[in-house]
């Protein structure tokens, strides 16, 4: 057994146990494998082999990011997201460079701090983002917009940074290989790709070999090139074309390799840092650690959501939608560490910076875990004692509500159950109210509906504007627990329906005086059984339910919700 | 100056002489593992000379075996393999003494081998190749046919044997008989105790850690192989813990990561763990195939090729025969006894490796573990084309085999399913339509990716495999391609087009979608209903919104009552939020 296998082992087996505390407090895994290494660093001497594996790591990191970025989809996004909100990187790097300059640290390693203070996390954020996207479409879009772009800009960072300083000897000639690498790679993805999957035919260890000895060329080509490595990573990644359907097998070993050489690459940088105040580190040192650590922190997890909300604010967003969003950039992003181990590699940053970015990384990705956790309690106890204050010109501007409004329908959400809800009024000629948050669909909205307001449901506002006191009926289609709450809260005769995503919870809110609760999956259970006991007792055959089911599509097909499309 | 950690060319070169010699064999419907070992050959000092080894592909090619073990051990199940335990164990022993003499009687029927060379040469030849007969059986579909299960059931117990072996090899070379005595039974005690801490281990501590974490597939995934990193840790180390005891013994790397993947069998959690663990082992195997000639001059490889071809040609017979005898022996019927044989013919991947360890311990000079390398590529790719084409073989002299093998009498076999119903994912949606398939279908498959799920429907009596859907191990045990019906409740476009691919045509598909498009491209791939949840829930509230704008009270109270009553029908999920909020430990 060799030294870098013994290493290797080391790295598991300290990462392990720091995997299950992570796991048993429903916290990211990420810091643990960072503080995992910060132990194993006492057990490994030499880490220069460590370092080839973890760059490893982040080539893969960076490439399986790559290969997920649907080239197709790149422009929707763009188009989709609030580009506005990208400000706060300007504003919160220019922070970070400025606050390192106070603290004497030179200009050069300075922009560092300010790198590291400006990006969010993907990896992350992604993660946590998944649990609320289907609950709350606004900021599911604001949020993977912004950090879309942010990894764009990281990678850019990246190549520019990739000589340690930015002479113009270096700058020059990297952006123009790496325009060549990603030209390279939008050849590769439209002509190269295919061939490899033809090579590979239905073997998928040829084809996750044929991806790998792709990603090896780029990033040869990148090395070649003298740029970073992590481009040229990148640049493979999009060569790949991401079609899961096609080539499952492939995504989901990819998957596996990615995460193996990555949790080296984590654990390997906790081994690089030196902790403050433990081991042959003085006082003044320990101290100077720690205070950048702390600006670091209170710049990513304080500063830069309030700026993100406050730019949000002023774009129109309501104040919720926008704290809810700005909490998913609270954290220090894992670009922010590959952009830290590579300056550290160059000597470009001296090792005080580097441990601080990597602490404050691993400070707030735990942080952010727990501000999303409580991100409803956070926004209330702000909005409670005035910090955040929604601004009612907007909802003025923007609603469209006619003044006789009495006796009518309130319908809070405008998705698909929205919609129909609509359009049953309309039929019926009966008078209604749209309550919805997300302002880039005002247009829409105001085009197709009577009358509307934008605003948020948790806001008291929102329903004065909707006239909630002369209401006959309120529907609620957003399946929220804490929009479902305020509704049940508010102060009218008006009838309430709610929705829920499973059952207890709909129990609950019948128990609280709802009038009815959907429960989408229950209705779906019903009409399943219906559909398969007709088949099996022979009462419709397989391919009348597949007419009947595709007709009954079609009807509906003619309307998809905008942030559906 | 740019980026001081400079990644190795030399993995480089691996990598991308391994894609192309692995895309040629493809075509040519060679077996990777030659085109790995040929590519090592091109590259290496017998040829161009471009690659050396480095730390990097020691690491990995260590890694390669260390993981092959560890994949091998978690495919083995106890209890599916129980049924046919008695007759393999009756086959692979008696096989494995008889092919050892014969190898080493042709060893030393020839010139370049000695006694001790013979001996190692014997002790090489008595394995089939695992990853061939393993590969050719999963794509020809057989491996859970009665033929394939006691060919992997043989491996099996082969690869126990190899892994005895290679502790011993690396023990280094004895004195004297009385030390390699000494040596084997340190090596069994050891292998004993760490088999017991392996079992013990999947009885106690492992289900708990496990279902913990099983619903989360990062942590899981790392956390198993760190398990492997502890066991293969303790091996490598053994040494270091037995010295203040003053003995002296060594354990293989590959012992402990096969002894970490037996204890994690035996979990429910294993076959999702496989399909994780496959891509990084063909990865690092292919380095470990590739490095294999990396240490070999041409002249070492090719010192003994006429003899490497001669062994060829009387092993791969004797192999057959031995196989035949014992199987028939064992009462299995021609079919099986001639197909069963005839896919075992080739010398094994851990010939070389036992060559190779034994090379490592000066047991034996370079050109021997040349000989065997050329051995092992010469039988595997020979055996290839026989497993290939074994029906046909066995359709063309049936009659011939017949007269040679007595009554097949033994029975038995796991159940298979087929024409069965398969339902993907466990939910409200879903938990409906069970008992409805339960009485039309023998077999009702569920596979789900949540722990408490799968032990639900247990509970209920279905069958459940726990899983991600996307993997193939998993779609390939639910018999997907076997299934007259199949649900599935996942909204992914990409499983349930996975799906639609996968079934065969007179299956009914039921699957899910949330957007219309998806909707679409679903009923053009072959679905016969697609269930819109967000749709029907849609329009039975605006149905009901009417009713109510309308007055309808009565039809309208009694609609929400049915669907109340619907609501607080006991509820055998336990509901998410539940989940979340504590209780994970029961």
């Amino acid at each position: 057994m060799t030294d870098l296998l013994t290493a290797v082992a080391i790295i598991f087996l300290v990462a392990g146990p720091f995997l299950l505390v992570a796991n048993r407090f429903d916290l990211p895994t990420v810091p643990f494998l960072v503080l995992a290494g910060i132990v194993a660093g006492g057990f490994i001497d030499d880490t220069d082999l460590l370092l080839e594996l973890a760059y490893y790591g982040i080539a893969l990191l960076v490439f399986t990011f790559g290969t997920r970025i649907d080239l197709s989809g790149v422009r929707a996004v763009l188009a989709d997201g609030e580009l506005a909100a990208l400000g706060q990187i300007l504003v919160v790097g220019s922070l970070g460079v400025g606050f390192g300059i106070v603290l004497g640290v030179p200009p050069m390693e300075a922009v560092y701090l300010g790198i590291a203070a400006a990006l969010s996390s993907t990896i992350v954020g992604t993660a946590l983002l998944e649990r609320t996207v289907n609950s709350d479409p606004v900021r599911g879009r604001l949020v993977r917009s912004i950090q879309f772009v942010q990894d764009l800009l990281a990678i850019l960072f990246i190549l520019l940074l990739g000589a340690g300083s930015l002479e113009v000897g270096y700058v020059g000639p990297a952006l123009a290989s790496g325009v060549a690498l990603l030209l390279a790679a939008l050849l590769a993805n439209r002509y190269l790709f295919d061939i490899i999957g033809q090579l590979a035919g239905d073997s998928d260890e040829l084809m996750i070999l044929g991806v790998v000895a792709l990603l090896t060329v780029f990033v040869g080509a990148a090395e070649f090139a003298g740029v970073p490595i992590v481009v040229g990573a990148f640049a493979a990644g999009l060569a790949v074309r991401y079609d899961p359907v096609d080539y499952l097998g492939l995504f989901n070993g990819l998957q596996s390799i990615r995460d193996f050489f990555v949790a080296i690459f984590f654990v390997t940088i906790g081994a690089l840092v030196v902790f403050p105040f433990v081991g042959d580190i003085g006082w003044a040192e320990s101290v100077e650690k720690l205070v950048l650590v702390a600006g670091l922190v209170v710049l990513t997890a304080v500063v830069k959501p309030a700026i993100t909300t406050a730019i949000l604010v002023a774009r129109g967003y309501e104040a919720r939608s926008a704290t809810l969003a700005s909490l998913h950039t609270d954290q220090v992003s894992e670009f922010a560490l590959i952009i830290a181990i590579q300056a550290y590699m160059l000597d470009a940053v001296s090792p005080a910076i580097f441990d601080a970015i990597i602490l404050a990384a691993a400070i707030t990705m735990v942080t952010s875990s727990l501000t999303h956790r409580y991100d409803e309690q956070i926004y209330r106890t702000l909005a409670d004692r005035g910090v955040i204050t929604g601004r009612h010109d907007r909802v003025d501007a923007w609603s469209d509500v006619p003044a006789d409004l009495t006796d009518h329908v309130i319908i809070v959400g405008y998705g698909r159950q929205g919609r129909t809800l609509v359009e049953a009024c309309e039929e019926m000629d009966h008078p209604y109210v749209v309550i919805e948050n997300d302002p880039a669909r005002r247009e829409e909205i105001a085009r197709e509906c009577e009358a509307i307001v934008v605003g948020d449901a948790m806001e008291t506002y929102t329903w004065e504007k909707a006239n909630v006191d002369d209401a006959k009926l309120v529907v609620s289609t957003v399946n929220s627990q804490p929009v479902s709450r305020r509704v049940l809260s508010l102060d009218t005769d008006a009838e309430v329906t709610l929705r829920a995503a499973d059952r207890a919870t709909a129990l609950e809110l019948l128990d609280a005086g709802a009038l009815y609760v959907g429960q989408p999956d229950l209705l779906a259970g019903q009409q399943l059984a219906r559909q398969v006991r007709e088949l099996l007792e022979g009462d419709l055959t397989r391919e009348q339910l597949r007419e009947q089911q595709q007709d009954e599509l079609e009807r509906r097909a003619d309307y998809i919700p905008l942030h559906l499309r | 100056m740019v980026t001081e950690v400079a990644l190795t060319v030399d993995l480089a070169v691996i990598i991308l002489s391994a894609t192309l010699a692995g895309f040629v064999a493809k075509r040519t419907g060679q077996p990777t593992i030659i085109a790995y070992i040929l590519a090592g050959v091109v590259i290496g000092p017998a040829a161009l000379e471009i690659v050396e080894t480095s730390a990097l592909t020691e690491l990995l090619s260590e890694l390669g075996l260390a993981f092959l073990l560890f994949l091998l051990g978690i495919k083995m199940r106890l209890d599916e393999v129980r049924h046919v335990l008695s007759p393999i164990v009756k086959i692979s022993i008696p096989q494995m003494l008889a092919v050892f003499l014969a190898g080493m009687g042709v060893a030393l029927a020839l010139p370049p081998f000695g006694l001790l060379e013979s001996f190692l040469i014997g002790l090489a030849v008595m394995y089939s190749s695992t990853a061939v007969v393993i590969k050719m059986l999963n794509d020809k579909d057989e491996a859970t046919s009665l033929h394939g299960k006691i060919d992997v059931g043989v491996l099996l117990v082969q690869d126990i044997v190899v892994v005895i072996i290679l502790a011993v090899l690396a023990a280094g070379r004895p004195d004297d008989l009385a030390e390699v005595a000494t040596t084997l039974a340190v090596v069994l005690v050891l292998v004993a105790i760490i088999t017991v801490a392996a079992i013990g281990a999947s009885r106690s501590v492992l289900p708990t850690v496990f279902r913990r974490i099983a619903d989360n597939k990062d942590v899981f995934f790392l956390v198993a192989i760190s398990w492997a990193f502890l066991f293969v840790f303790v091996s490598d180390n053994i040494n270091l813990f037995l010295e203040p005891f003053g003995i002296t013994a060594y354990l293989s790397i590959e012992m402990g990561a096969f002894m970490a993947g037996l204890a994690i069998a035996q979990l429910p959690y294993s076959k999702e763990l496989q399909d994780r663990v496959n891509p990084l082992t063909d990865l690092f195997v292919m380095v470990f195939f590739v490095s294999v000639a990396l240490d070999l001059e041409a002249a070492e490889l090719l010192a003994h090729w006429e003899a490497a071809i001669i062994a060829a040609l009387v092993l791969m017979p004797v192999k057959f025969l031995v196989f035949f005898f014992l199987l028939d022996w064992q009462g299995f019927d021609s079919e099986t006894t001639f197909l069963g044989s005839i896919n075992m013919i080739q010398v094994s991947e851990f010939g070389i490796i036992v060559m190779a360890v034994a090379a490592d311990g000066d047991f034996v000079g370079d050109e021997v573990l040349g000989f065997m390398t050329l051995l092992a590529i010469f039988t595997m790719a020979v055996s290839v084309y026989f497993v290939e084409f074994n029906h046909a073989l066995y359709d063309r002299f049936e009659p011939t085999i017949d007269r040679w093998t007595g009554d097949g009498g033994f029975e038995g076999g796991k159940h298979e399913y087929r024409d069965h119903a398969v339902v993907i994912g466990y939910d409200d949606v879903t938990k409906n339509v069970l008992p409805l398939l339960a009485d039309r279908y023998e077999d009702v498959v569920v596979v789900d990716r949540t722990v408490s799920h799968i032990e639900t429907v247990e509970q209920e009596g279905y069958d459940a495999i726990y899983g991600d859907f996307r993997n193939s191990t998993i779609r390939k045990d639910a018999a997907v391609k076997k299934a007259d019906f199949v649900l599935s409740s996942s909204v992914q476009p990409v499983v349930n087009n996975a799906l639609l691919r996968e079934v065969n045509d007179d299956a009914t598909v039921f699957v899910e979608a949330e957007r219309v498009d998806h909707a679409r491209d679903l009923y053009a791939n072959g679905a016969h209903c697609v269930i819109m949840t967000p749709h029907l829930a849609a329009d039975r509230l605006a149905d009901y919104l009417r009713a109510y704008l309308e007055d309808e009270d009565d039809a309208l109270v009694e609609a929400f009552d049915n669907d109340i009553e619907l609501l607080e029908k006991p509820d055998p999920i336990p509901s998410d939020r539940d989940r979340l909020g504590g209780g994970l430990d029961d």
